[in-house]
């Protein structure tokens, strides 16, 4: 009477042990701040003194480690580099936010090269995370327009090379809302538990700032505090906010949210779906923001890492981009070479006014980036 | 609980060996035994632990991660002067209180069951109540998605039984999903320790109250639930421990209106790369669950529990 549920207990202990091990693995991997690099570090150095246009591509070899969003390992979007270069290889690793890139790099990631977005550079450069880049060495460079490359241009250097690009506007289904012309349709009552805001706090400044025409580089602490007062009051009118793009798709596809702060890989998506859905262009102008790789400061693999860039900006590679993802690229050859309707409606090529009045994503500094994710936080424990 | 019986077939196994009886080699033996999970969490938790707490007073994120700092206490305070912090806390200490509340009473009949009742097929039982842990904790968490939303199963069974119209709303996307979701992940989990607890009650005990004529009842109430009461607390604190600090589920169930404190402090650190005040709430969350925990036990007088 007394051994056998013992026995049993035991035996139950070590499976839930297991099953605990099991649950505690999933989102820790991919969440856990202070995880270290998931792959091994760099192998072999490549040749850095050699300029990158003498060696034959066959005799390049080496192993890159590449800090970047999930999806963007799929070769589709570095295809181009693992073509040419078939005795290299890159292995990647995942952040799933800037601030997340960010604190991975900080955390001392191995990383050779990482996917920073606008808003979120200016800390690599004054805290020397970053390294320079050599643009004699891209044969792709001349490709990118000027007002890409100055992106990434810091103190007169090229610490950044632009790749990916979008806007971010309101997506709103157009069986609920015949037209939306405003940013303030996410803070409308009448929509009350069909909006979805990003969750994301200088997001959330952005929109206010449109909103308001606050000037969003120098926000008062009045009008943080209004912002927060707003987005406050907000917070109810969400089914949810969002993290990831593929959060958002099911619920505006399945009809529960109707108007939402999106990107617009989220709009072609569901364009694509057959969802009857909109991008707005609101009067106070889009959003729009820019992707860019940079090189980690002290990296052994320098030379590598710039054929890695140098080849992320190639045709095929460019083109799998907006072909795929929806979103552009800095390569101007291929954005001037897009035929398809939805993408041209996408990207407002057809449109210039759209971007004449777009609001490009100024960089933060570490105090904003520190009040105005600590006043999201705020919003989001008041509820 | 029998260190080194099995190495000498003669001596009587069981409770009544007491290490201070035992000679120097088996106490050595059980000194290399433990030296490794010792080293373990001393390791993997103390020390993170101890860095935890040290980032908290660090200014900011500036500067190499392990360079030397003026320590501040500016988060703290910052966290002090934040009502909507402290706030969250006590809601999530609440909902983690009803979370192991109800955990426990549902899982109390199902161990009583496993212990009493399924004689031979015990062992089947509590497999099968172990099965959902052999499947990702991530994927029984987006199944509740599945079940609650507006076009999920209850929604659809709802509405083709002709009972509701619209959809209804209030399923997903608050703190009820959230604690329902809990609620469910826990059961099994509660079961355990109330399990190890009621299969140590002698049976005879039960035979002796119904010979002094006690009903069932009577025999629950006066002898098997005061025995269980280890159990039950252990249920109980294994729940609400982990829970107070839950972000996960919240995060998946829990929409807008649904947050945890968990999440907040995973906001600072994945959202907001201000890891020194992600540091400072979390060090504040495992203070006041440590206050938490040892006012209950005072509540639930200690010395009866461990006197068992």
């Amino acid at each position: 009477m007394r051994s056998r549920p013992e026995t049993l207990l035991r035996a139950a202990v070590v499976m839930c042990v297991m099953a605990l091990i099991a649950a505690c693995a999933a989102p820790g991997s991919s969440t856990s701040p202070t995880g270290g690099p998931a792959t091994a570090g760099p192998a072999t150095p490549g040749p850095t003194t050699a300029p990158a246009t003498e060696t034959p591509p066959d005799q390049v070899t080496g192993e890159l480690l590449v800090l970047d969003w999930t999806g963007y390992d799929a070769a589709d979007f570095w295809i181009d580099f693992k073509n040419k270069y078939a005795n290299a290889t890159a292995t990647f690793e995942f952040g799933g936010s800037d601030a997340d890139i960010y604190g991975k790099m900080k955390a001392g990631s191995q990383a050779d090269v990482f996917h920073p977005y606008t808003g979120w550079l200016q800390f690599y450069v004054d805290e020397g995370m970053v390294e320079e880049i050599d643009t004699t060495k891209l044969k792709n460079w001349d490709k990118v327009p000027d007002s890409f490359k100055a992106l990434g241009q810091f103190n007169g250097k090229q610490y950044f090379i632009p790749w990916d690009w979008g806007f971010s506007s309101i997506l709103y289904r157009t069986d609920h809302i015949a037209t939306v012309d405003s940013w303030s349709v996410l803070l409308d009552p009448k929509y009350k538990g069909h909006l979805s805001m990003w969750d994301d706090g200088p997001g959330a400044v952005t929109v206010s700032s449109y909103i308001h025409d606050y000037d969003e580089t120098s926000i008062t602490d009045a009008q943080l505090a209004a912002i927060k007062a707003e987005w406050t009051a907000q917070a109810p009118l969400n089914k949810t906010y969002w993290a990831a793009e593929t959060d958002l798709i099911p619920l505006v596809q399945s009809d529960e949210v109707w108007a939402a702060y999106a990107w617009q890989g989220a709009y072609a998506t569901l364009l694509g779906q057959g969802v009857p859905v909109a991008y707005a262009n609101p009067k106070e102008g889009r959003n729009s923001w820019v992707g860019v790789y940079g090189i980690r400061k002290g990296t052994p693999n320098l030379d590598l890492a710039l054929r890695f860039l140098d080849e992320k900006l190639a045709d095929a590679t460019s083109t799998n981009l907006p072909a795929l993802y929806y979103y552009g690229s800095a390569n101007s050859d291929v954005m001037g070479a897009i035929t398809d309707a939805s993408l041209k409606a996408a990207f407002g090529i057809d449109d210039p006014s759209i971007l004449k009045t777009t609001n490009f994503t100024p960089n933060l500094t570490a105090e904003q980036r520190d009040a105005w994710t600590a006043m999201w936080t705020e919003v989001k424990a008041a509820q | 609980m029998t260190v080194g019986a099995g190495s000498n077939p003669g001596a009587p196994t069981g409770l009544g060996v007491r290490p201070s009886r035992a000679p120097d080699p088996r106490r050595l033996t059980f000194l290399a035994l433990a030296l490794p999970a010792v080293a373990a969490l001393a390791l993997l938790i103390v020390v993170p632990l101890l860095f935890m707490v040290a980032l908290s007073f660090r200014p900011d994120l500036r500067g190499e991660l392990l360079s030397p700092f003026v320590p501040t206490l500016k988060h703290y305070e910052q966290v002090a002067e934040t009502f909507s912090y402290w706030r969250l806390l006590g809601i999530s200490a609440g909902m983690a209180a009803i979370v192991a509340f109800v955990a426990t009473a549902a899982a109390f009949p199902l161990a009583y069951f496993l212990a009493f009742r399924a004689g031979r097929r015990a062992g089947l039982y509590l497999i099968l109540l172990l099965v959902p842990f052999w499947t990702s904790y991530l994927l029984r968490v987006m199944a509740w998605k599945l079940m609650l939303g507006t076009e999920g199963v209850i929604n659809s069974g709802l509405s083709s039984l002709g009972l509701i119209d619209e959809p209804l709303d209030a399923l997903l996307y608050n703190r009820n999903a959230v604690v329902v979701t809990l609620i469910y992940v826990w059961i099994p989990f509660a079961t355990l320790p109330i399990l190890a607890v009621l299969g140590r009650i002698d049976i005879r005990l039960h035979d002796a109250a119904a010979d002094l004529y006690s009903s069932p009842w009577q025999q629950f109430r006066r002898v098997t639930l005061p025995l269980a009461v280890p159990g039950l607390a252990a249920a109980f604190l294994m729940v609400f421990i982990p829970t107070v600090g839950e972000y996960v589920t919240p995060l998946l169930v829990g929409g807008t209106g649904g947050s945890m404190f968990g999440n907040i402090i995973q906001d600072f650190f994945v959202r907001a790369a201000n890891w020194p005040l992600g540091a400072a709430l979390s060090v504040i969350m495992l203070a006041t669950t440590l206050v938490l925990v040892v006012v209950g036990l005072r509540i639930v007088k200690p010395r009866r529990l461990l006197g068992i």
